[in-house]
């Protein structure tokens, strides 16, 4: 579904990516973990056109994505929900969801897939008209899924999902999650509440200092030796990331 | 009743740097362009209604219409498209570069002096109320103004394509990952930036019955203080902005003492200082909003 094979990022000066390699096959739910300033979001964005990378291939489904634009690769089948969720705060939630559905034409499937997002978040039903921005942070981290879903990505990128959200509200959202892989979509999620990544995904990537340290099934990860050390960053001077 | 007249001249004159404004206001929303050079879109459609003086009303009008918008959509793709990744402040000077390069070549064209032209002159006559005298030109400003006002925010409202370019506005990076073409909405919001600009001209060349090279430039600054009145970023505000400017300036050439009526301007931006020191981020956009990433 998704082949990275060593990416390179800089911003300036500062090398944010040093030659990330990630696979997800299609069906898999795969999470990324890693502490702050991992590199984690960088590589999220570079995959879905936003940053350009200096170095390194991106293919999607076979073909490369280097140097399309992020609207392009909408239309290819993959939707960001960006760190921070992103939402239209100035604009009604109907509003925000129609625009999940930009790229499409096929009018009776996409007033299929609006009812479908408000089947999964019925607060959204209920919120319809408002602001976005008057959203709680769990309503607008649903309406955010919402609008990527009404996209219909066969690889959803998910950024933080549970950033700031009471535990309740996080089970919701990994909820929809699982019920979107259910029916058929790829998901590589980015999280930094490790034992909801270990438990969510079916492989789990590590990170530390722009660099993959660890990757495997979420379940042998989670006891296998050197994980904290994988983690927490372990070689020598670079190690000391909190 | 002299306040009364004054008022009327005030919305007139207002409505005119609204529509200037809003120009200014679109492909800043969109692009954080400040664009120094929609003056001489508004120079150009002056000096089309000039080439074209020959033809009826109508079609002068209509040529300036399409002239202009066709150019902005011109100077989008050539100038600005290239720096799309570049800073609000590199946007700017190549706004300005480009709004000197085409002051210079219309001078070289047409010569530094101003030129004459018959424009909608029938409507320099005024409809006279009462003791009130409302020329027809300014009653057709303000009214077109008005209709463009509301046929604009319907749009941003309604149609696909105007709620895409609200989505840019606010979140220009998500909105391209939610599908948005950037090239589109960016066109789109040059076509209508075009668009305003040649009502802009119709109204100047009929009001001052001539088109110069430098006719756009203080129309332009005006503009500006406009649109940072209202706050920069906010259509409506671009709007209010450009209504409020219209009116302080009448109002300080009605009022000032006839000595100083010559430094009217001078007036205008020492109340245009003092109102950033009182509400930098303009009237209609909220202090939290003002840095968005």
């Amino acid at each position: 579904m998704l082949k990275v094979s060593d990416l390179h990022v800089r911003y300036g000066n500062v090398a944010a990516l040093r030659g990330v390699s990630v696979e997800v096959q299609a069906g898999e739910i795969v999470a990324v973990i890693g502490p702050n300033g991992a590199g984690k979001s960088t590589l999220l964005l570079t995959i879905a056109g936003v940053v350009r990378p200096t170095r390194g291939s991106v293919l999607l489904e076979e073909g490369s994505t280097l140097g399309l634009a992020p609207e392009r690769l909408v239309t290819r089948g993959l939707s960001l929900v960006p760190e921070g969720r992103h939402i239209f705060a100035s604009m009604t939630v109907a509003e925000n969801i129609r625009l999940g559905g930009t790229g499409r034409q096929d009018k009776a499937a996409i007033a299929q897939d609006q009812d479908r997002v408000l089947t999964m978040f019925p607060i959204l039903r209920q919120r319809y008209q408002q602001k976005a921005g008057q959203l709680s942070g769990g309503e607008q981290q649903m309406l955010a899924i919402g609008r990527a879903i009404m996209a219909r990505p066969r690889l959803l990128l998910i950024d933080e999902p549970s950033l700031g959200l009471a535990p309740l509200i996080v089970n919701q959202v990994y909820d929809a999650v699982m019920a979107l892989r259910q029916g058929g979509v790829t998901v590589l999620v980015v999280e930094q509440n490790v034992h909801r990544a270990l438990a969510v995904a079916d492989r789990t990537y590590v990170m530390n200092s722009g660099s993959v340290t660890m990757a495997g099934r979420s379940a042998e990860l989670k006891t296998a030796e050197g994980f904290h050390e994988a983690y927490f960053g372990f070689r020598g001077a670079k190690g000391a990331v909190a | 009743m002299n306040l009364l007249q004054s008022l009327i001249d005030a919305c007139s004159l207002g409505a005119v740097y609204a529509l200037a404004a809003l120009g200014i206001g679109l492909t800043f929303s969109i692009m954080r362009l400040i664009n120094f050079a929609h003056g001489e879109l508004i120079m150009i459609g002056g000096y089309t209604l000039y080439m074209s003086a020959s033809q009826p009303y109508l079609v002068m009008g209509l040529a300036a219409l399409l002239v202009v918008t066709i150019l902005a959509l011109g100077m989008e793709r050539v100038a600005f498209r290239p720096l799309r990744r570049a800073s609000p402040a590199t946007l700017l000077i190549a706004s300005f570069a480009v709004s000197f390069l085409l002051q210079h070549v219309a001078m070289m064209i047409f010569g530094a002096r101003p030129v004459a032209i018959d424009f909608l002159s029938p409507l320099s006559q005024s409809l006279e109320i009462g003791p009130l005298r409302v020329p027809w030109l300014q009653l057709l400003a303000l009214g077109v103004t008005l209709m463009l006002l509301a046929a604009l925010s319907s749009f941003f409202r309604w149609t696909a394509i105007g709620v895409q370019m609200r989505a840019a506005a606010e979140d220009f990076t998500m909105a391209r990952l939610v599908g948005i073409p950037a090239n589109r909405v960016i066109a789109a919001a040059f076509a209508i930036s075009g668009t305003l600009a040649s009502i802009v001209s119709v109204y100047m060349v009929a009001q001052t019955g001539g088109a110069s090279y430098k006719m756009g430039v203080n129309m332009v600054l005006f503009a500006f203080v406009a649109s940072v009145i209202g706050g920069m970023g906010s259509l409506a505000g671009a709007a209010l902005g450009g209504f409020l400017v219209g009116v302080v300036s009448v109002l300080l050439q009605t009022y000032l003492p006839e000595g100083m009526r010559l430094y009217r301007d001078a007036f205008l931006f020492a109340l245009f200082i003092a109102f950033l020191l009182w509400r930098p981020q303009g009237l209609l956009v909220k202090a939290s909003d003002r840095e968005r990433v």
